[in-house]
């Protein structure tokens, strides 16, 4: 039967286009080890290992779960471009975020597993928790973050090239040669 | 429960007006009521039901269109209990108005300023009339005329026609309509090859979703089964300084089309960037075959249709499928918008005092998810394509702060300052319901 939505819905805190998402839940009894055994592995997957930088949702920072209270607990912290709660339905219908959560969730109290999506929203919104305070030290989307180091890289390149300063020194260019000094 | 397991629609009981295509020509009326008398609306009720089209008929050349709507304020002057009242979704119970700062209408097109009494409880139910000619028109304009007859408990409190211009365009010389979902069940083929036709609960209540599951449905399911999600918005277009905008920043009528065709992401004609690139191509735009018979993958940085072009916008298509977070097919919409108002002639750059714009009408079985979501994330916003500080440039709430990126070769081109092109004039979420909920509100004992 269709979902009404169980448990509230904050939005999270948000900064510039950034809002901050996090779950905190309950490993069930005795699957510490096994949970902590499962993030080992997540690490280990595309997107996850050291040096990648390629997760399958595009639209979050970073993500890191935490277990903690003796691996009792287990908290999941994100920051998401746009507001989170408008895309719920949409993270709920993403095969791939699912499996991801499923490989996690499935250790802690209260989820009951796919494919029941209405059971898995109420899970999700009951574990989430509004932050207290959120900051960010730089603005920007994770697409225009990448793109700036795109173009950084690409002025890099170009501020090797032997003609550099000469090319520089006319005027249209001067923002740029104010950055080319280190 | 049956509705899970039945995927066949009761295109008898649905109105036409969330299935079917308005007949091309139009021209129509919509009339805004109140109820005074709860006797005399249960009366009107009745008798619209007799008259409201269902999906069973067509509804092409020769033919007249009636689809019927209520706002929350109105089904609670029908009678309908409080606990059914409160089944319905929560952006319908607020109604459009008290939406309206977190849907982006604010300054001109904010609530203070929508003709009276849109937006207000005063406004009860939505008739639609569209009709292929004015005979039909002035044969339905008498039907509705006979459905109020001696029913002085029921007052016109709005009224706006329509037609579709000479040129078959809307005001700003764009032909619309075109990108369209089709709908599981409803026997009508997707004008788009390249987008498998919706599951019939994004559209119609009663009917598994995208989702797998049943959309929300209004109590008792008599009401809510068949029913659909209406929200009217009447849109004014400020064409002459639309105009005036490109006419400054182009050198050529060629450069005009150009910017314009940026904007939207398809030329005047309906020819789509993605496949008519450097200039358009009418017998492309006009044939309904090929004219929404693409996608955007192949043009990820947006050289042939910009990223922040409004039917991009309105509709990525498959641009967003690597992001993993966003699912374009919870999103779709029906549209059934009209034009009113006279065309500003050719040429002219300045404002004649005219009213013109359209009419817009969004059908969907999710309010937040796909009109306020299209409306506030895709539109209103532009984080998802990584512009957070551009809006969409032509409909979105610009404000000459943010501007609108081009991406071209060698240098992409920035068009600044972008003032606001289109203003709210008013609005409401409707209700449209199946038939047979028709006569429950009709019969209604309370
Ligand atoms: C005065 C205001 C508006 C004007 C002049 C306008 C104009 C247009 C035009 C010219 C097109 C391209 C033709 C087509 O594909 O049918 C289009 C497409 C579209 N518009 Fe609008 N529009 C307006 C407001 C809106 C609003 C408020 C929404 C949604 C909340 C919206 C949603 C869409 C959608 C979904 C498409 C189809 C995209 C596709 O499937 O490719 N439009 N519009």
């Amino acid at each position: 039967m269709a979902a009404s939505v169980a448990g509230s819905s904050e939005p999270g805190l948000s900064v510039g286009p950034t809002s901050e998402f996090s779950l905190f839940v309950h490993v069930k009894p005795g699957q510490g080890p096994s949970l902590r055994s499962a993030l080992v592995d997540l690490q280990d997957t595309p997107g996850y290992r050291p040096g990648d930088y390629d997760m399958a949702v595009q639209t979050i920072h970073e993500a890191r779960f935490v277990l903690f209270d003796d691996d009792t607990r287990l908290a999941f912290i994100t920051s998401f471009d746009g507001p989170w709660d408008a895309y719920m339905e949409d993270f709920f219908s993403s095969g791939p975020t699912l499996t991801l959560f499923d490989v996690i969730f499935r250790y802690t109290e209260g989820y009951d597993g796919l494919p029941d999506v209405g059971a898995l929203k109420a899970f999700i919104l009951d574990a989430e928790q509004m932050a207290a305070a959120y900051a960010r030290n730089y603005g920007g989307t994770v697409i225009e973050i990448r793109k700036a180091q795109r173009v950084n890289a690409a002025f890099q390149q170009v501020l090797d090239h032997p003609n550099a300063a000469e090319l520089l020194k006319h005027p249209a260019m001067q923002a740029l040669l104010d950055e080319a000094g280190d | 429960m049956s509705a899970a397991t039945d995927p066949h629609l009761e295109l008898d009981d649905i109105q036409a007006g969330a299935l079917f295509e308005r007949p091309s020509p139009y021209v129509g009326t919509y009339l805004m009521l109140r109820i005074a008398n709860r006797a005399d609306g249960r009366e009107l009720v009745r008798r619209l039901h007799r008259i409201a089209t269902t999906s069973r008929v067509s509804t092409g050349q020769g033919s007249t269109s009636i689809t019927v709507g209520f706002t929350y304020h109105g089904l609670a002057a029908l009678g309908v209990p409080q606990a059914s009242l409160e089944s319905f979704a929560p952006e319908f119970r607020e109604g459009m108005a008290a939406r309206a700062a977190v849907l982006g209408d604010v300054a001109a097109s904010g609530p203070e300023h929508w003709e009276q009494p849109l937006g207000s409880s005063e406004v009860h139910v939505a008739i639609a009339v569209l009709c292929s000619d004015t005979d039909r028109l002035q044969a339905a304009a008498a039907q509705a005329r006979e459905a109020r007859r001696e029913l002085p408990g029921v007052v016109v409190v709005w009224r706006q026609d329509c037609y579709q211009l000479a040129t078959g365009r809307t005001s700003f010389g764009f032909k619309d309509g075109i990108g369209q979902p089709a709908v599981e069940g409803s026997g009508r083929p997707s004008t788009s090859p390249r987008e498998r036709p919706l599951k019939a609960g994004e559209i119609v209540l009663g009917y598994p979703d995208e989702t797998g599951e049943l959309p929300p449905m209004p109590t008792p399911e008599v009401l809510g089964r068949n029913g659909t999600y209406v929200a009217f918005l009447k849109l004014h277009t400020k064409v002459a300084a639309y105009r005036r905008y490109l006419h400054d920043r182009a050198t050529s009528r060629a450069e005009e089309d150009l910017l314009g065709a940026k904007m939207v992401g398809r030329w005047q004609s309906g020819a789509p960037l993605a496949l008519a690139p450097e200039r358009d191509d009418p017998e492309l735009g006009g044939d309904a075959k090929r004219n929404n018979d693409f996608l955007f993958a192949d043009d990820p940085r947006g050289f042939k249709c910009p990223l922040g072009a409004h039917a991009r916008r309105a509709n990525p298509r498959d641009s967003m499928d690597e992001v993993g977070s966003v699912d374009v097919r919870l999103h779709r919409m029906i549209r059934r918008g009209t034009s009113y108002g006279p065309a500003l002639p050719e040429g002219m750059l300045e404002d004649d005092g005219a009213d013109r714009g359209i009419v817009f009408v969004f059908a969907g079985a999710h309010l937040k998810r796909q009109f306020e979501f299209v409306k506030t994330q895709w539109l209103n916003d532009g984080i998802f394509i990584g512009a957070p500080l551009e809006k969409d440039p032509l409909v979105g709430p610009n404000d000459e702060s943010s501007g609108f990126t081009i991406p071209q070769r060698p240098i992409r081109r920035r068009l600044q300052d972008l003032p606001p092109f289109v203003v709210t004039r008013g609005g409401d979420y409707f209700f449209a319901p199946g038939l047979r909920a028709m006569r429950w509100l009709a019969e209604l004992g309370t």
